[in-house]
């Protein structure tokens, strides 16, 4: 159908700069990445491309970081990566039990709860992350609270609830009320009924909406850069204060990671949402 | 369902948007402070003393990178969104969307990095620059605006090509053969029909990268230096060396009425389009 859009056989100039334009608009989007993967197998000392050989010696590097205890392992990494994984679990955990609830009542009831709640559960994305991130620490800071970890995961779990909920509602939708009517015709508690069949029926979408926010949370760097402390930072600010004066081949090696982390999550998405093509 | 029912399981969530909400208002009420430090009283004068060069350089070089970007995210997205919607094998427009995703799922610090080592004094251009015998200094590509247009024409791409992807499906085969059949050339169908019918996924897709970009602040931070003051920043300074809090409070306001006004305009732009062209 959309065969005329760009001209098959002929088309000249025009055809040239819209596969120029495409390219370089692909190149600019993918170059960062390239480069650092490049870079994080290379020999040298120094970031000086392209590398002269190649080997694995800062991922090796890499490894040796992580050691707990060994010669060249670094604890304000480990501690760094630990308190990303925590804090990311609880996000996740938060975002889905309080979602999955909202999502049944939005897709159930319909209409202009629905609308209201969608709007305002959307805001979080449309609203500047360094005003978030100035707002909770001016909150925490006059109102002097002591929150540990909970300084992260506040402000992430209102990040990650537009996706979250996105997932839930897409997932909610496509069940058949009549579904729960027959179970709850069968003798099932309309709690029993929520859990033991809808709840399932949900899961693709539930896990699609908590992959996001593990990338969403994992990789946040703007609120974090303003709400981390000496005793709760996550791994991308690890990497920030490390790499401020120079840049060193093994934090690419640990930027080359998590680029493959976040690549295996988001084809998992793909995956679990097959075909229903919600991943904007 | 009963009020209590919904009542019941919307709570949860609401319960968890609640911090947002609230840092929200207070940022809001912050603004009014009469006390620079903490909330005191009612006064403009946040506001008033907004008027200072700091603050009208960071919010015009803030309204000059975000058009620009804009500009060049466009003038890139549309010929990338034609290719994607003309591809028509499945495997190879999965590996066009994940790399035009890739800015947008990946870490801006890794990123950042990726352009260091590219654009920096002794990174890969300047490298071969010079090798080449064409330049003898090198030439300063980052820590100055460059360098954060090219990071923020990166980062928000996908935010264009996406909705203007959608727009698309609005293109039939047969506008274009019909015009082509009367004669006109591939340049001409582009300007006369193509564009305009992408005409509301470039409005949406445009003020999302402005908005957006607007309020960039891991772009300009990691690739401006100190020297590329972008609100985002600027906010940031307000807080850190200078402790005045409202003033920061206010001018995260003026960004805010910044990106949320012109996500307004382009709504009310399209939705003003859309409607005139079902009555005509």
């Amino acid at each position: 159908m959309r065969v005329g859009i760009i001209p098959q056989q002929s088309g000249g100039s025009y055809k040239f700069t819209i596969y120029l334009l495409a390219s370089l608009g692909l190149l600019i989007a993918t170059l960062p990445v390239i480069i650092i993967a490049l870079m994080s197998f290379s020999a040298a000392e120094t970031t000086s491309f392209p590398p002269q050989a190649y080997s694995l010696r800062w991922y090796i590097k890499m490894f040796e970081l992580f050691q707990p205890n060994g010669e060249n392992s670094d604890a304000s990494l480990q501690i760094a990566l630990l308190t990303s994984l925590k804090v990311a679990a609880l996000v996740m955990l938060i975002a889905s039990v309080v979602c999955v609830p909202l999502a049944y009542v939005l897709v159930r009831s319909g209409g202009r709860l629905k609308n209201g709640m969608e709007l305002l559960f959307t805001l979080p994305l449309v609203f500047p992350l360094v005003i978030l991130g100035i707002a909770f620490l001016l909150i925490a800071e006059s109102l002097d609270l002591e929150l540990g970890i909970w300084r992260l995961v506040i402000p992430h779990v209102a990040l990650v609830l537009p996706f979250v909920l996105r997932n839930c509602v897409g997932a909610m939708s496509s069940i058949d009320i009549e579904l729960e009517q027959a179970a709850i015709s069968l003798g099932a508690s309309p709690l029993r009924a929520g859990v033991d069949i809808v709840v399932p029926l949900m899961k693709p979408g539930i896990i699609a909406g908590l992959v996001f926010a593990l990338i969403i949370s994992f990789n946040e760097f703007t609120i974090t850069y303003f709400m981390y402390t000496v005793d709760v930072t996550t791994l991308p600010i690890w990497m920030y204060s490390r790499t401020v004066s120079s840049l060193d081949p093994s934090t690419l090696a640990i930027s080359f990671v998590i680029v493959l982390i976040d690549l295996a999550l988001i084809l998992l998405i793909d995956k679990l949402l097959a075909g229903r093509n919600s991943l904007l | 369902m009963s009020k209590t029912k919904i009542l019941l399981l919307c709570f949860p969530a609401l319960l968890t948007i609640t911090p947002f909400l609230a840092a929200c208002f207070f940022i809001f009420r912050f603004s009014f402070s009469a006390n620079q430090g903490a909330i005191e009283g009612f006064s403009f004068t946040p506001y008033l003393e907004l008027a200072d060069p700091f603050f009208i350089r960071s919010l015009l070089t803030t309204f000059k990178l975000a058009s620009f970007s804009t500009v060049i995210v466009i003038v890139l997205a549309i010929p990338l969104a034609l290719v994607m919607a003309t591809v028509q094998k499945p495997w190879l427009r999965r590996l066009l969307s994940v790399a035009i995703l890739m800015p947008m799922i990946l870490n801006l610090l890794i990123q950042s990095y990726g352009w260091i080592i590219l654009l920096g004094p002794t990174g890969v251009l300047n490298t071969s620059l010079r090798e080449l015998g064409l330049i003898s200094r090198p030439i300063m590509l980052l820590f100055n605006e460059s360098g954060v247009l090219l990071g923020l024409v990166q980062t928000a791409l996908p935010l264009a090509v996406f909705p203007i992807l959608t727009a698309t499906r609005n293109i039939s085969e047969e506008h274009i053969e019909a015009a082509c059949v009367n004669g006109a050339s591939h340049w001409r169908c582009f300007f006369d029909i193509t564009l305009p019918l992408l005409k509301p996924g470039i409005i949406s897709g445009a003020s999302i990268v402005f908005a957006y970009n607007a309020s960039a602040f891991a772009i300009p931070l990691l690739l401006g230096g100190r020297r590329v003051q972008m609100l985002g920043v600027a906010i940031r300074d307000y807080i850190s060396p200078l402790f005045n809090w409202s003033g920061a409070a206010a001018a995260g306001m003026v960004l805010i009425a910044l990106t949320i006004g012109v996500l307004a305009l382009a709504n009310y732009l399209t939705q003003r389009w859309t409607v005139t062209e079902y009555q005509s």
